[in-house]
């Protein structure tokens, strides 16, 4: 069947709204039949004016007026009951497609272009909407009107029905062929002044460097080019306006013509009255129009399917949620088993602190019942007394040694390859971070740091089976739960037009500010900015430096991470935003926390801070070609201490 | 009003003709469309109500002719119209665009360049709606309407003063309509906008929201927006939909009119109401009709593109422009650069550069370091030019900075900026900015300053496209890029603004490798940021709150444990204890 998502559209949004659309069609009905009434009555007003029948002239004029007053009315709620059904289906599945558009994950946002994305959401549904409403209500419209216009006509003549009608079909069939060009061209000319405004944007953001290497002309010029094919394709369009429509008043004038010379010669002949052949012409008259609307519809029915595949497309987008595929028990079968926590086994007698029971498989009836024991008293970070020395038959729990409230998590990572955009970027990495401790990544653009933290932040899922928290494979934790438990600030600051104090906080209550923006030294920039914290940062954070905009978004990492104890802190190379001194002061916040401090991995370039971590790697090609402390690397030879020659100015200092 | 518009005269002015063409044949289409009732007027009162056989095919061949003949005109007059709007538009966009690059930094840092943009697109756009569709059309509106009333009184006066007794209230009602809907009409624009807005934004930062789980909040407040964009159509809805409808039945209501009026002149010996005049006069309602439906529409375009022109205007009205001296320098000039007690503020009394001097020798490498807010940068905008209105001198080979050409400025100084600015094109066009260069030179710069490495790494070496801006490219590459930028155009003088921006080791390596070439051919003045490049440098200059405090050798400065020595201990402090280890 064709219209396969126009179809999949009606049945959930319009649908629902029957009622409206039945009142509306009703409403389109009795208009029509209204509206032809109008000319019949006209006949025969006319012909009773020529025979000087006052009394029926009344009676028709009368008649007249009271349908053209009734047609305000009925035209009007006929209208609404088709455009307010419209406007709430599109309400909607703007919802829908935005919500669907949230939980959309990394992977999906890689394959489209936000332009794109931004013009289904704004664009492709304000087609789907012209199809719930304009569409809708035209096609009753013009189904109404042909019925009841032709129906008229024929009662006076079948003939001159036929006749007439011969020119007026040409004619639609000519604007349907040149409407759809139109939409194309139109479409087309849209592309070139979003291209033009596109280039032109580029020009004004590199105004600097223009100017420095004065190339103002050969700039003017190109987008002169650009204005020229606008220009070009503007007056190709209004010539195209300028032929078909016209036309089709032309067919209508044909048909005019044909009228007046046959339908004469009937009227002469007497087997018409002069007044049914002017009722005539009225008729051919209100023909016209819906036939006009007619050569666009069909196009609005193509525009609106085509734009309902977009929007159906991302609808359909699968969310890449793995720990919702699986079935939890299936997760503890998986090849790879984790490995134990880095505390090692426990032995009996001790007391073990577990975190919730994910994926673990429970087959014999002890282990049942101790299972049920567990859960009774093991809440997230509550103590146990174990009983049994069996402990692989636990599965992956997560085992902490008891006694500190929450704890941040551990992180094991066992053989991992990443492949991103068809390239592998992480290669066999294999490593592990305690809980609470800190580990340092160096590496060049392009080793694998970035993907790294994203696999850990689950922008990334890994493959099941290597990233383990707390023991658990990552794959397997709740996305949302496994989010408020770490924080990753992105090497690129992203800021929303807000004051600086909502990016800060972003939801949190105001009460967390003052010490993130102290933690990211970000005081001595309120202070520079007219409203200080309350200052918006508009479009992307255009008013602040880029070294401003990173510290914000340090800021709002600090707020997120020092709401409890149990994070996992993710750096992306934000400290090339502060100073050194600031630095070690962040360095020390972060890693001097004694017992509760948060398990922390920083990506940097900057040796002073990796000199801090308990352990750093280096990646290169995605693989880890050093690990160890700041300063066994340094005795060892390699990128790292290469590196770190380089910072020194070749060795001069020491 | 007027002024307004006459700021559009000198790309107006070479489509005249065209514009008088379209005037012209104003009142040719006006009476041809006024004319056709009257033709079918004739086939029905004097042929077929007269029971007069003959000629009747060629009265309503005439009728015919008529409308062959509005269409033909008609489509001159559109594709006319068409050409002179669209080619003056063009005119006014380039002139736009000239003016606008033109304009100084100091301009720029003031405005979103949204706003700018904006000028130059979607106000430019609505002038071209204005120009096509409302200004000209408008006037054939009116003529067609005067046509047609004309034509009305001279079939029959009576009736068409009666039916005027309808034209004030209704153009009262259309009027009231209007207003109501423009408002409204703002209403949904702007909500539409928020809207959008929001969106766009929000998917652009949508990794952000995800990471830190803003999701429910987001999805509230993109119901609260939506929910206020559909409210606001629904209500416009209403209008648009009563005055559609109202328009069609009072048109019948007219109808029914001339029937009262026809039965009223029964029996009189003039002005008798026959069958041909009645559809004659359905025919001229509706002539007068769609018109006046579509006015409103036109008299808005009208009103928008007038907003539009006044900011247009605004922006061709900045005087802010980058001042451009007429010395020339001599074809090889050595590079010599010295200041005299420069002194510049942004803001009148507030002195970023409190009397600087110092001069560098032809072939000399000067680092310039300083704490944030020292003046580095500042110095680095005015040597750039990027900035005017320093007090002092500048002196490159004698000759004041702000008195030299562009084209001598550009051979002299070549600077390479902190932020590199990249555009979304071929990295060839990205070096050569459009100009014609040298290809031997260019080909020597990028082999130079290491960018052939970058190129290799593309499979399309330098014909490689940028996507957005440079979004595939690292901070590093990206100063490579502008190094061999600044390079192909061989200027005696390199001012170098190191990134701060962590570069990566591999780009580090072949930047700082291109950065030395520069430096063992040119005189260079460099804000560095690396101790690499400082302990490259022939001299320091210590920059502190816009003051020279301490010129000299690494080691001199060093040794003289003044500024540059606690500020290297400072960023050194701890890799120099590890290090001597």
């Amino acid at each position: 069947m064709p219209f396969p998502n126009l179809r999949r559209f009606s049945g959930r949004y319009i649908a629902p709204r029957w009622r409206w659309y039945v009142a509306g069609t009703l409403a389109v009905l009795l208009t029509n039949w209204m509206a032809v009434r109008i000319p019949v009555e006209l006949a025969l007003g006319l012909d009773a004016l020529r025979a000087s029948e006052v009394p029926t002239v009344s009676t028709a004029a009368w008649h007249i007026f009271a349908l053209g007053a009734a047609i305000i009315v009925v035209r009007t709620a006929s209208r609404l009951w088709f455009f307010t059904p419209a406007r709430l289906a599109e309400f909607d599945l703007r919802e829908d497609l935005f919500a669907t558009l949230l939980a959309l994950q990394p992977d999906f946002y890689a394959k489209y272009r936000t332009g794109d994305l931004l013009s289904r959401a704004t664009t492709d549904i304000t087609f789907a909407r012209a199809f719930a409403g304009f569409a809708t209500l035209q096609g009753a419209n013009i189904i109404a009107a042909l019925a009841t216009a032709i129906g008229q006509m024929t009662a006076f003549s079948p003939k001159l029905t036929l006749l007439t009608l011969v020119p007026v079909t040409l004619g639609f069939l000519f604007v349907r062929k040149g409407s759809e060009s139109l939409m194309g061209l139109q479409r087309d000319t849209q592309r070139q002044g979003g291209l033009y405004a596109d280039q032109l944007l580029g020009a004004l953001q590199g105004i600097a460097t223009i100017q420095a290497f004065s190339v103002e002309e050969p700039f003017a010029e190109r987008l002169g080019e650009r204005a020229e094919r606008l220009r070009k394709n503007n007056i190709a369009l209004a010539q195209l306006r300028a032929l078909v429509f016209p036309l089709f008043t032309v067919s209508g004038g044909i048909a005019i013509f044909l009228l007046l010379g046959f339908g004469g010669e009937m009227v002469l002949a007497g087997e018409l009255t002069a007044g049914q052949l002017a009722a005539f012409l009225s008729l051919i008259a209100y023909l016209i129009m819906p036939l006009r609307l007619m050569g666009f519809l069909l196009p609005v029915f193509q525009r609106a399917e085509a734009s309902l595949e977009r929007i159906h497309a991302l609808v359909d987008a699968p969310v890449r949620r793995p720990e919702r595929d699986q079935p939890l028990a299936a997760q503890a079968a998986a090849p790879a088993a984790p490995p134990m926590p880095a505390l090692g086994t426990p032995r009996v007698g001790t007391a073990v602190a577990f975190a919730p029971f994910q994926g673990t498989v429970w087959r014999s009836r002890r282990r049942r019942r101790l299972r049920q024991t567990l859960r009774g008293t093991a809440r997230e970070g509550a103590s146990v007394r174990l009983a049994s020395s069996d402990f692989r038959t636990f599965g992956p729990i997560c085992v902490r040694s008891a006694g500190a409230g929450p704890r941040a998590p551990s992180v094991h990572i066992a053989g991992l390859s990443f492949t991103y955009d068809a390239k592998p970027t992480l290669l066999d990495v294999s490593l592990d971070v305690p809980a609470g401790s800190s580990l340092g990544v160096f590496g060049r653009s392009g080793a694998g740091k970035s993907t790294l933290l994203r696999v850990l932040s689950r922008l990334e899922n890994p493959p099941r089976g290597t990233v383990f928290v707390d023991g658990v494979d990552i794959t397997a934790l709740d996305l949302d739960r496994w989010r408020e438990r770490m924080v990753l600030v992105p090497q690129a600051a992203w800021l929303f037009s807000e004051t600086i104090a909502e990016n800060v906080a972003l939801g949190l209550p105001a009460s967390v500010l003052p010490e993130a923006v102290r933690d990211a030294a970000l005081d001595p920039d309120l202070a520079s900015l007219p409203d200080g914290i309350q200052t918006v940062v508009g479009e992307r954070g255009i008013v602040l430096s880029g070294g401003q905009r990173q510290r914000v978004a340090l800021a709002r990492g600090l707020a997120y991470g020092a709401r409890g104890t149990d994070r996992l802190l993710l750096f992306d190379d934000v400290l090339s935003a502060v100073d050194h001194h600031t630095e070690q002061l962040l360095i020390h916040t972060l890693l001097g926390r004694g017992a509760s401090r948060p398990t922390c991995i920083l990506v940097t370039h900057r040796m002073s801070a990796l000199q801090h971590c308990d352990r750093v790697v280096v990646l290169d090609a995605g693989r880890i070609v050093q690990s160890g402390t700041h300063t066994e690397l340094l005795a060892a030879p390699g990128v790292y201490k290469e590196a770190w020659d380089t910072q020194q100015g070749s060795g001069e200092v020491a | 009003m007027t002024s307004r518009w006459a700021l559009l005269v000198q790309d107006v002015k070479p489509d005249l003709p065209r514009f008088t063409f379209a005037l012209v044949s104003i009142p040719l289409i006006s009476a041809l469309g006024a004319a056709q009732p009257v033709l079918l007027k004739r086939v029905l009162d004097e042929h077929l109500v007269a029971r007069q056989a003959e000629g009747l095919w060629t009265a309503a061949g005439l009728y015919l002719a008529a409308v062959l003949g509005s269409f033909v005109i008609e489509g001159l007059y559109t594709v006319a119209l068409a050409v002179a709007a669209e080619s003056s538009i063009y005119r006014l966009r380039q002139r736009l665009v000239k003016h606008t690059l033109g304009l100084s930094q100091r301009f720029f840092e003031g405005q979103p360049t949204g706003q700018v943009l904006t000028r130059a697109t979607s106000d430019v756009d609505a002038l071209s709606e204005a120009l096509s569709q409302g200004s000209i059309s408008i006037l054939l509106d009116i003529s067609n309407i005067a046509a047609v009333l004309i034509a009305m009184a001279w079939l029959n006066s009576g009736m068409t003063l009666a039916l005027l007794c309808l034209a004030p209230p209704l153009v009262a009602m259309i009027e009231f309509f209007r207003r109501r809907m423009r408002v409204l009409f703002a209403e949904v624009r702007d909500a539409l906008a928020a809207l959008n807005s929001f969106t766009a934004e929000r998917l652009s930062g949508i990794e952000v929201l995800q990471l830190y789980r803003q999701e429910e909040r987001t999805q509230a407040r993109f119901r609260a927006l939506d929910a206020a964009h559909r409210d606001a159509n629904v209500k416009n809805n209403f209008y648009d939909a009563a005055l559609y409808a109202l328009i069609d039945g009072i048109s019948s209501m007219c109808v029914a009119l001339m029937l009262f009026w026809g039965a009223r002149q029964v029996g009189l010996a003039d002005g008798a109401v026959t069958v041909g005049l009645v559809v004659a006069f359905v025919d001229y309602i509706d002539r007068v009709f769609r018109p006046l439906r579509e006015f409103s529409g036109k008299v808005t375009f009208l009103q928008r593109a007038g907003a539009s022109l006044e900011k247009i205007g605004w922006l061709l009205g900045v005087e802010d422009r980058i001042t451009a001296g007429s010395r020339e320098l001599p074809p090889h000039s050595p590079g010599r650069l010295v200041l005299r007690d420069v002194r510049f503020a942004y803001r009148p009394g507030n002195d970023i550069l409190k009397g600087v001097s110092f001069s560098v020798e032809p072939g000399e490498v000067i680092a310039v370091v300083g704490r944030t807010g020292s003046g580095k940068s500042t110095l680095v905008r005015l040597l750039a030019r990027v900035h005017d209105g320093y007090r002092g001198s500048i002196e490159v080979d004698g000759v004041e900075l702000r008195d030299i050409s562009p084209a001598s400025i550009r051979r002299a100084i070549g600077s390479v900026r902190q932020e590199v600015q990249l555009f979304s094109d071929t990295l060839r066009f990205n070096l050569t900015l459009g100009e014609a260069l040298d290809p031997e030179r260019l080909r020597e710069a990028v082999e130079l300053t290491n960018a052939q490495v970058i190129a290799d790494r593309h499979p399309d070496g330098l014909d490689q496209e940028l996507r957005e801006r440079g979004a595939n490219v690292s901070a590093g590459e990206g100063q490579i890029l502008a190094l061999a930028r600044a390079m192909a155009r061989d200027p005696a003088i390199v001012i170098l603004d190191e990134a701060t921006a962590s570069v990566d080791p591999l780009s580090e390596r072949l930047l700082q490798e291109g950065i030395e070439r520069v430096f063992a051919r040119k005189t260079c003045l460099v804000i560095a940021h690396r101790l690499s490049t400082i302990t490259h440098a022939d001299r320091i200059v210590v920059l502190e709150a816009g003051e020279v405090i301490e010129i000299g050798t690494h080691a001199e400065l060093l040794a003289k444990g003044g500024a540059y020595a606690a500020l290297y201990a400072e960023g050194f402090e701890n890799t120099i204890r590890v290090a001597s280890k």
